[in-house]
């Protein structure tokens, strides 16, 4: 084996059910569980997912990275009944994707806010509120919550990259769901405000916690948020990792210099990029 | 010390010249917008009649439309007062038609094969045969001339509210799924208000447009109306009375139009501050 520490890295084949991290749970007992079985997604003639295996345990934060066009968001979307798989399930508890759905038991966070252009900050959140007939949250109280106090009455033309994307959450959350599935939220952000929003993102998480799937592109942000990351193959997409990063959630800024995360980031940056080779010599 | 209280006094100064001359030079410059177009209307006009050397009832002087438009002001008052109604009507008509239309095809879209070819074919009929047609079915009345400038107007408004209502961006149709809100709701809390301003920007067209076309209906087929008048004022040789008509049928499609800029402005979400 090129690389040692198998310990983090376990090939598809010994595909198992993660527990998640214990201390977490009990505190979880409403979040529920996320799992794909056999699972693959042909358009056409292209095959975009493969036999995908894995379970998200309740309250678990898993993330998901590779190459572009592996399916990622694909299998997302199968999991919010955007989509259906070819072969194979995907359920959400003990439900199918579409009575989860029905349930109100899901919040999508996409990469582009969906927020309509003609709500106020929040009159947006209180349309998911409204649709959803659930209003347990005071919808001022969330976005001052999420530092948007100020911004409200704010249109989202008015609105900066960053202060949207919260706003998006907001919406995305407002009626309480399970689990939490979230698009390469941060990756029309730049720089700064992507690790910053990280870390709110933490933070949120620590205080109302969710089961979540997060598709990303990028490493460091997989690493820094997850509780575990599985690294795609280019498409048709399968998975060849399952990394575990066992330091608590929410990590604060400085984990990004502590050698575990970077010897966690070297690693997956290697699967994602020696991947070929490795097929092409074997 | 002295330096910056002699500087003080010269800005204040400054200040108190600067907020006498700001509003007045406001109130000249909005004059001035709606003085210019009058004011270069007037010259060619004045200059064509200098330079084409036409007889005076081809092309009257300005003076003598206005002294028409006062002296039958009870006449024309008359059949103003029919074209605008028909217009009117023409009007909400063909955005009845259209935006209705637009709905049906957008919430069944397998009719979209069935009905837009006939609705692209009847939008290019030419209108004269169009009126001949309806003059001979239902004769000259009111519900031909509605007719013609709803087929006139409908296809606009139908056309921009179909794009309008497929603007919408599918991050949110996504979430709407998500929550699991049902197709009426996405229709009316989504679709509708993402076709607004597409809609609107038809009722530009359309609004002034359909003056025009009552105009020229009614010049085709009717015995009232602007379009009328026109018609029986030529065959007299009153060349005064066609321009005081085409003058306030002129007026009128502008004021429509601005109308319904400064409606648009305050319902259009896209201009919402």
């Amino acid at each position: 084996m090129a690389h040692g520490g198998l310990e983090y890295v376990l090939l598809l084949d010994d595909w198992t059910t993660y527990p998640g991290i214990p201390y977490r749970q009990g505190a979880f007992a409403m979040s529920l569980a996320i799992g794909y079985r056999n699972v693959s997604r042909r358009f056409g003639v292209t095959q975009a997912l493969a036999s995908i295996n894995f379970e998200v345990a309740a309250g678990e934060f898993v993330a998901l990275v590779g190459p572009s066009g592996c399916g990622k968001s694909t299998l997302l979307r199968l999991a919010a009944d955007l989509d259906q798989p070819s072969t194979g399930t995907v359920h959400i508890g003990d439900q199918p994707p579409s009575e989860a759905r029905r349930q109100l038991k899901i919040g999508l966070v996409s990469q582009r806010p969906a927020v309509l252009p003609w709500k106020r900050a929040v009159e947006d959140v209180r349309v998911t509120q409204r649709i959803t007939r659930r209003n347990q949250f005071d919808a001022a109280a969330l976005l001052a919550d999420f530092g948007l106090g100020e911004h409200q009455m704010k249109l989202p033309r008015q609105l900066s990259g960053g202060m949207l994307q919260r706003v998006n959450f907001a919406s995305a959350i407002a009626h309480d769901p399970d689990v939490l599935l979230m698009d390469e939220p941060f990756s029309a952000l730049d720089e700064m405000k992507r690790e910053e929003l990280g870390i709110w993102l933490g933070e949120t998480l620590r205080r109302r916690p969710k089961t979540t799937l997060f598709v990303t592109h990028h490493i460091d942000e997989a690493v820094m948020l997850a509780d575990r990351v599985l690294v795609f193959s280019p498409a048709p997409g399968r998975i060849i990792a399952d990394i575990a990063v066992e330091t608590p959630r929410p990590r604060r800024a400085d984990f990004r210099a502590d050698p575990k995360f970077v010897e966690l980031t070297a690693r997956i940056r290697h699967l994602l990029f020696d991947t070929p080779f490795q097929v092409m010599t074997a | 010390m002295t330096f910056q209280t002699a500087t003080g006094l010269e800005t204040s100064g400054k200040t108190s010249r600067v907020r006498l001359v700001v509003p007045v030079l406001a109130i000249a410059s909005r004059l001035l917008r709606i003085a210019l177009p009058i004011l270069s209307i007037l010259g060619f006009w004045y200059l064509a009649i200098l330079l084409s050397g036409l007889p005076e009832f081809v092309i009257p002087r300005p003076e003598q439309v206005l002294a028409t438009l006062i002296a039958d002001r009870e006449m024309i008052w008359q059949h103003l007062l029919l074209t605008l109604s028909a217009a009117l009507l023409g009007f909400v008509c063909a955005n009845l038609v259209g935006i209705g239309l637009a709905m049906i095809l957008t919430l069944l879209p397998m009719l979209r094969s069935l009905v837009m070819p006939t609705a692209v074919a009847i939008r290019n009929v030419p209108y004269v045969a169009l009126a001949t047609v309806l003059a001979l079915a239902s004769g000259d009345n009111m519900v031909s001339k509605v007719t013609i400038i709803s087929i006139a107007g409908f296809f606009p408004v139908l056309v921009n509210t179909v794009r309008g209502l497929q603007s919408v961006d599918q991050v949110v149709l996504d979430r709407m799924h998500v929550l699991n809100a049902g197709p009426w709701r996405v229709f009316w809390q989504v679709r509708m208000p993402y076709a607004l301003p597409f809609i609107i920007a038809a009722q530009e067209i359309v609004g002034s447009s359909s003056i025009v076309v009552a105009v020229a209906a009614e010049w085709m087929i009717s015995s009232s109306g602007l379009g009328f008048v026109i018609n029986r004022a030529m065959a007299q040789y009153r060349g005064d009375q066609v321009y005081a008509v085409a003058l306030l049928a002129a007026l009128m499609s502008f004021g429509i139009y601005m109308f319904l800029q400064f409606v648009s402005r305050r319902v259009s979400w896209n201009s919402y501050r």
